[in-house]
């Protein structure tokens, strides 16, 4: 059994213990191709892979854990070139800080965009070789024999001749010492262990006992808790309350202002929450209390009309189209979506004079770090972040609202630590939403049916622009809101895309799993399938003649359809229920997906009944972790295109619990079978690429059998 | 003061009688297992038993509790090890996020206390509490896993 903190030591507490003589040796690994200088001008060593007296490896893991497995996969692949089993390994979060910015060359660390496994794959395959070439070399040098006829067996060095052996924990006070060798040579992939195995996770036992420790379980001494009512009208601020009304509570310690809201702190949540919904408070609404998601997509289906900027030019779409035998067109929307993650937005802070502690999920510790810093003014390095599991992130916990909060509270009680909790009306009602977007398609065919030209005009906001403006090459050009609509690899031979912008302001949002694939993929992919109805031909079908020059899409399709035993015609079951199957193809994240959904109706009511997902990710480093990623891509896409919708009128959310913004119930789950095709190409993403092809796939059968389109989400709204 | 029994140990808490027990559980007795989804009633991630009867505590005023039996996920194991289910939960990796996998379990329990045997059917029906990460079938699988289990024991 493995075992598992997951708590994050600060590099100082992780190479002191070593220091400190407690039989902890650290092995100060330089990450081949991401040593790094820091502002200082300092040489930094990135110390990944602690080893103690006992042969624990404790692995200081730049991702983070929020289900998608990176507990498990990360510490895998290092484990593999290590030469150590995963019940050796004790996984807890790296710090914040440079030496962790393993991402682009050494430029960020994130958890998001389905980069962990990808972007860090070679990174720690060399940190485990690295470290084992030490280990190697020290037992030479105790044995006085070149390294070379010294080899591993799982956590122990042998001599091969004399069959000496010496355990990693005997080995690491050496190895510490020793310089770190460049260029070691990495495994040979016949031999590998974990690596493309179905390494069971490292934190399945904490996760059914109740021991995993989630932000909202923080427990420290002294805490006090905090409620917050943040202004329901984006962009409004308090005018005024009557903390007077309140003080006199039990348990009630101070009501204090934040950025756009109050808090009630007292020494229980529930006595902090009791006192917030009796406390007076008015908001002053500023100017978009006249918001509404409706008329917003008025706007949007109105900048569809508009010429917008060109995002994919191939060709002259506009003669294709002018000359073309037949054409079809269809305007698409898709909603705002909530995050909606298990555990409430939650943050704990602790400030003193001169050190500032902050216990947040979080998707990236430096931009805990960076919000507490600038709340406090404190400097970098004396603010410490730990890192708790997540109780789900899917891009909410980019943003550091949360984390804002608990710091500018535990700033004006020193010494205090603080723990602010959400609850879900205020989690609901606070996101950093999917944007809502729409979107013109238009296709023409000549006179035998084949498809020559299709123009795209997408219209929206999108997140990168609004979070993330750095991330454009062309400020004009915010690729988050078309992504996954344009640049398709069907062979037609005249394309346009335009891109409206159409700014959602004050409305915060953010990004959601898959970002914009989540609503491009339904368009597009629900569109190919008007295409292929408008000229008669089976959707599978249709797809394949235009992939003649994509191998890799064509066999990935070939896949699902293959598992599925396609089915182009409605069917009906033994008691008389109609079925029938939707496909989708779609590439996101460098990895591509197809996916079949056997649907049935039963007097109006919808069931998916299976799912047969297609995955070429390149390589699975973990597949039981892919399986997973794909059945969980799967459940989130569909909860969303059956369910979810966030409304606002007069500046306001609609939408407030699971009541009014239903997820997928488990009597909803459709049957799921997965198979993973390991092409050999690099590697792309799982933890998105799972959830853009399952909306178009399941209305693409409800057209179907009802031989209505959907061409809007979701489908609550519908009768059918 | 009121005195809760939980898990079989009596705590002594200071809380006002319409408390929800879920914050009496988790921020006064410490037992953080069970935890806060939607605070209305609808996910289960705050499911318990209590006197045996499986509930979501946050409906429950803390006053409620008193002079019943409370078991929350740190009370399913016994001396012998771990809760079938929870071994099951194990050995499925049903866990992704895990957030709201104690509260399955808890309903997981009640589930196979009242039938030890239950079909695929009664499973998928029974079994209402939510996950956001997806893990439904592997939570199905391994409830039929411990039935079985379960079975073979008895």
């Amino acid at each position: 059994m493995s075992t598992l903190s997951n708590l994050s030591m600060t590099r100082r507490q992780f190479l002191g213990t070593a220091a400190a003589g407690a039989g902890v040796f650290v092995l100060g690994i330089s990450l081949p191709g991401c040593a790094k200088v820091d502002e200082q001008g300092e040489g930094v060593i990135n110390a990944f892979i602690g080893i103690d007296e006992n042969g624990v490896v404790t692995f200081q893991n730049p991702f983070i854990e929020m289900g998608q497995g990176t507990y498990t996969s990360i510490p895998a692949i290092m484990a593999e070139e290590l030469d150590a089993d995963m019940a050796m390994l004790k996984v807890v979060q790296a710090p914040h800080g440079p030496e962790y910015r393993i991402m682009f060359n050494n430029t960020t660390r994130f958890t998001g965009g389905s980069f962990s496994v990808r972007s860090s794959y070679m990174t720690m395959r060399k940190a485990g070789a690295t470290a084992r070439a030490m280990l190697i070399k020290a037992a030479a040098d105790t044995w006085r024999v070149p390294p070379g006829e010294c080899t591993t067996e799982p956590g122990v060095v042998i001599h091969r001749e004399s069959g000496k052996k010496l355990t990693y924990g005997e080995l690491a006070p050496l190895a510490a010492k020793l310089n770190i060798p460049a260029d070691v040579p990495l495994k040979d992939h016949a031999s590998f262990r974990l690596i493309g195995k179905p390494v069971k996770r490292t934190d399945n036992r904490v996760k059914a006992t109740g021991e995993a420790e989630f932000g909202i379980d923080i427990k420290v001494d002294g805490l006090l808790y905090a409620a917050v009512k943040q202004s329901p009208v984006f962009g409004g601020s308090v005018q005024s309350y009557d903390q007077d009304a309140v003080l006199k509570m039990p348990g009630v310690v101070a009501v204090e202002e934040i950025p756009n809201g109050v808090a009630v702190i007292a020494d229980q949540y529930w006595r902090a929450k009791k006192a917030l919904e009796q406390l007076p408070v008015t908001f002053d609404e500023g100017d978009n209390a006249d918001f509404s998601s409706k008329s917003y997509l008025e706007k949007l289906k109105a900048a569809l009309n508009e010429s917008g900027v060109r995002v994919e030019n191939v060709g002259d779409a506009d003669k294709a189209l002018s000359e073309a035998a037949k054409t079809i067109e269809a305007v698409y929307h898709a909603p705002f979506l909530a995050h909606q993650t298990m555990e409430p937005m939650n943050c704990t802070a602790l400030v003193t004079k001169d050190h500032c502690k902050v216990w947040a999920p979080n998707q990236g510790a430096d931009f805990v770090a960076k919000v507490a810093a600038e709340i406090t003014g404190l400097k970098l390095d004396t603010i410490e972040v730990i890192t708790p599991f997540l109780g789900g992130g899917f891009g909410r916990r980019f943003i550091m609202d949360y984390t804002a909060q608990a710091v500018t509270l535990a700033k004006k009680h020193p010494g205090r630590p603080i723990k602010v909790i959400w609850t879900r009306e205020e989690d609901t009602q606070h996101d950093h939403y999917r944007p809502m977007t729409a979107a013109k398609y238009r296709a023409g065919f000549d006179a035998q049916g084949n498809p020559l030209a299709i123009q795209i005009t997408t219209a929206g906001e999108g997140p990168s622009g609004r979070l993330n403006p750095e991330f454009l090459e062309d400020p004009a050009i915010d690729e988050s809101i078309f992504e996954g609509g344009p640049h398709q690899p069907y062979g037609i031979p005249n394309k346009r895309a335009e891109l409206v912008n159409v700014p959602v302001k004050p409305l915060p949002i953010g990004y959601w799993r898959s970002v914009g694939n989540s609503q491009n993929a339904f368009f597009k992919e629900s569109f190919i399938d008007e295409m292929s109805h408008a000229v008669s031909a089976d959707p599978v079908e249709f797809r394949r003649n235009l992939l003649t020059e994509q191998p890799r899409f064509k066999k990935v399709l070939d896949t699902a359809a293959g598992m599925a035993n396609w089915k182009s015609e409605v069917w009906q079951d033994e008691n008389g229920i109609k079925h029938a199957m939707g496909v989708a193809l779609h590439e996101s994240f460098g990895s591509i997906v197809a996916q079949v959904a056997e649907v049935a109706l039963d007097d109006g009511d919808i069931r998916v009944v299976r799912v047969w997902c297609a995955v070429d990710c390149g390589f699975a480093v973990n597949p039981a972790i892919v399986k997973m990623q794909m059945e969980s891509g799967i459940v989130f896409g569909l909860s969303a295109a059956w369910s979810e919708e966030i409304t606002l009128e007069k500046g306001r959310v609609m939408q407030s619990n699971f009541h009014d913004y239903p997820i997928l119930r488990p009597d909803q789950m459709p049957d799921v079978e997965v198979e993973i095709i390991n092409s050999g190409e690099p590697l792309g993403g799982i933890g998105e690429p799972g959830t853009p092809p399952i909306a178009p796939a399941v209305c693409n059968a409800l057209f179907k059998l009802t031989g209505q389109r959907v061409r809007s989400l979701p489908l609550s709204q519908y009768t059918f | 003061m009121t005195t809760l029994m939980i898990n079989g140990k009596q705590y002594e808490l200071d809380a006002e009688d319409d408390m929800p027990l879920l914050w009496a559980i988790r921020d006064i007795a410490g037992l953080t297992g069970t935890k806060f989804g939607c605070g209305i009633g609808m996910c289960g991630a705050c499911s318990i038993h209590l006197d045996g009867e499986l509930v979501r505590s946050c409906m429950i005023p803390f006053g409620a509790a008193k002079d019943k039996a409370i078991t929350t996920i740190e009370g399913l194991a016994t001396e012998e090890g771990l809760h079938p289910l929870q071994q099951a939960w194990i050995d499925k990796d049903v866990s992704q996020c895990g957030y709201c996998q104690p509260g399955q379990i808890m309903a997981a329990a009640a589930l196979l206390r009242e039938n030890p045997n239950p079909s695929e059917d009664e499973i998928r029906t029974k079994m209402t509490n939510y996950c956001r990460c997806g893990t439904y079938l592997q939570i199905f699988e391994a409830v039929k896993q411990a039935a079985q289990f379960h079975g073979e024991q008895s």
